[in-house]
């Protein structure tokens, strides 16, 4: 055919970049949408109590004001313990603790793959009856929490392993947080928004004086980040992937959640898990450990490196971005992964239509977000935008498209 | 009726557009995010739509001329729609050769064009099958089935899956047509696209007849082949004239 003999077109490579980072957000969504209508629809009400939920209980018979009052309290220390976590972090970042940050990283990764991972597949075993005994499976959950904590900070591995690794992780928080009460849950989501978007843009938020330290410092913030495989052209040499390039170039950044508090979540779950074993002493020496427990399981970054070429106008960076002439990566924080997987999988406790409704918001979300990153080349959070459109659309298909297909779709009209 | 029922389904709704998906647009990462955009774009105008619409629901369903209305009203609205989507793209088109200029790349050639439409149309497919069809899926995973009254020989399921899969025929390749005929100003094509989505909309209305889809539904698919049909000679004329501009 003729097309083998013109060059290549500029369709071909235009934003791969984008789609490199939408592939994995999509597998992790996927996956906890697969779990949530797995294993909720056994209707075990599993109600976990967290952090999340220590300041009021949902119950299913209390009125709408109280549950929205219940669910506000319940944010409101979330944040506030999210907030103090952060803090801790920048001070211990600020005292150069590195190592130790790192070290708690792995602990905190090894618990999750370890522990969350381990009371998943003990609920899929149950439910699909699997034959398989304690001691092998002990050996495979120490293996692949072992693997996966390897996996995520040593750079040796192949780097599709450690991709998948950080995917599971996501999956696995975004599942536990998916088993709070109903309100509670999108109240917090609504929260945690707004608590990104004043920790990245106001100038005393924790998250800008992290990203400002590491600048200045020019070091790695010791945090979970998802990072794209670089796009390498013919024609560029490939460089490195070295975090120390972007800093001598121009560098905008997206900061996300850090998940300090999926800590002190984690050491509540973990508490709840070992009492059932023994006595509340476990439960108590854990929660008290909370305020010095602050390592972050996910990265306040989208990290977007350019190209070297200085003097570039705005609209030739943002379309350079996408992938054509630049051999920069895109790198997403976990908390990201892990809140638009909430979104979507508390999304798909009511309905598949309303998953697809905030699959589609959450993506546009997220473009939107890449495109004013381009735009202003500073820090920016990738929650919000993308949680307001996903929190409008379930409500919107909820309370208005779904009558309306159902009402034509019954009667087999169709447009 | 159990996971290998619905997963059949689902199959049959959307199974050539996942084969079109695999084939054309995994390839090139622009048109993935088209096709995303797309689907977002038609399912902003179904909210709206039903946001309209709310306040009348739920209707009478004895009577046939609410629908009827509704329909019509839904139709003009999505056409009226795409006119907007033309425009928006041909800004977008505008910015690519721009760049591809700066860049030193070749301008986009006329099968990236057409690529890019059918991308977009079948994102609007993909949106009425997921939205009209797959989305009210979920209780066929289960252990039983649904008929309907108007349609009682096959499940309910299977009819919607079988007139979603035409209706993504329709719009996949009515976006092509449309955007060549708004390219070339051929009025002609401009006046296919709607009339086509008109009268397939206004074909389900058969279905409101006591067994009236089986009718209906081959009437459908009729003007689903109509619109590939017409879609197919429109792209191997441009093809050709193109190849004779290039060869002359």
């Amino acid at each position: 055919m003729a097309q083998n003999q013109r060059p290549k077109s500029l369709l071909d490579s235009l934003g791969e970049e984008i789609i490199r980072i939408l592939t994995p957000v999509s597998i992790c969504m996927l996956l906890v949408v697969l779990l949530v209508s797995i294993l909720n629809s056994s209707s075990s009400l599993y109600v976990t109590s967290s952090i999340a939920t220590i300041a009021y209980s949902e119950t299913g018979s209390d009125s709408s004001w109280d549950k929205f009052i219940g669910a506000l309290l319940n944010s409101l220390v979330f944040v506030a313990v999210v907030t103090v976590a952060t803090f801790i972090l920048v001070l211990f970042f600020y005292l150069k603790c590195s190592k130790f940050l790192k070290i708690y990283m792995g602990f905190s990764s090894f618990v999750v793959l370890g522990f969350m991972g381990g009371e998943i597949a003990l609920f899929l075993i149950e439910e699909f009856s699997v034959p398989v005994d304690c001691i092998t499976f002990l050996v495979l959950l120490f293996n692949f929490a072992v693997i996966g904590v390897l996996a995520v900070f040593m750079s040796k591995m192949p780097i599709i392993v450690t991709q998948g690794y950080l995917v599971l992780i996501g999956m696995l928080v975004a599942y536990w947080f998916t088993l709070l009460p109903e309100w509670t849950t999108w109240v917090l989501l609504v929260a945690m928004a707004l608590y990104d978007l004043a920790a990245v843009l106001l100038p005393v938020g924790p998250l800008r004086l992290l990203v400002e330290l590491a600048m200045s410092r020019d070091e790695d913030i010791p945090a979970l980040v998802y990072e794209a495989r670089p796009v390498t052209h013919h024609d560029s040499a490939s460089r490195p992937v070295q975090t120390r390039i972007w800093r001598e170039r121009q560098n905008a950044r997206l900061d996300s959640e850090d998940s300090s508090s999926l800590n002190s979540d984690l050491n509540s779950t973990v508490s709840i898990v070992q009492s059932s074993h023994n006595g509340a002493r476990i439960a108590r020496v854990e929660e008290g450990q909370v305020s010095q427990r602050d390592a972050e399981l996910s990265a306040p970054l989208i990290d977007h490196r350019m190209d070297a070429q200085d003097g570039l106008s705005t609209e030739s960076l943002m379309l350079e971005g996408m992938g054509l002439g630049s051999s920069g990566a895109i790198k997403l924080g976990l908390g990201d992964f892990i809140f638009y997987s909430v979104l979507v999988g508390r999304a798909a406790m009511y309905d598949f239509m309303t998953v697809y409704a905030c699959y589609l918001a959450i993506v546009a979300g997220l473009g939107i977000t890449l495109m004013l990153l381009a735009l202003y080349q500073k820090a920016l959070p990738a929650l919000p935008v993308s949680i307001a459109l996903g929190v409008l659309f379930y409500f919107l298909t909820r309370f208005l498209l779904e009558v309306f297909i159902v009402q034509c779709s019954l009667n087999l009209l169709m447009f | 009726m159990t996971v290998a029922a619905g997963i059949g389904y689902a199959l049959v709704a959307l199974g050539p557009s996942l084969s079109l998906f695999i084939a054309f647009i995994s390839k090139k990462p622009f048109l993935i995010l088209t096709l995303l955009s797309s689907t977002l774009v038609w399912l902003i105008s179904l909210i709206i739509l039903s946001g309209i619409w709310r306040a009348f629901l739920p209707l009478n369903s004895t009577t046939w001329w609410p629908f009827a209305i509704l329909i019509f009203s839904s139709i003009a609205f999505q056409e009226g729609l795409r006119l907007l989507f033309w425009k928006v793209y041909k800004r977008l088109e505008d910015i690519l050769d721009a760049f591809a200029d700066r860049v030193s790349k070749p301008r986009l050639y006329l099968t990236d064009k057409m690529q890019i439409a059918l991308a977009g149309g079948l994102g609007h497919g993909v949106a009425h099958a997921v939205f009209f069809c797959l989305s009210l899926l979920t209780p066929a995973f289960g252990p039983a089935t649904y008929f309907v009254d108007r349609c009682s020989q096959i499940p309910f399921f299977l009819v919607s899956a079988i007139i979603a899969l035409a209706f993504v025929t329709v719009h996949t390749f009515s976006m092509v047509i449309a955007f060549n005929g708004y390219a070339e100003g051929n009025k002609v094509d401009q006046l296919f696209v709607p009339s086509v989505h008109l009268a397939a909309g206004m074909m389900t209305l058969i279905n409101f007849a006591y067994g009236g889809c089986v009718i209906g539904i081959p009437l459908l698919f009729l003007m689903a082949i109509l619109t590939v049909m017409h879609c197919g000679r429109m792209v191997w004329r441009r093809l050709s004239e193109s190849q004779r501009q290039v060869d002359s």
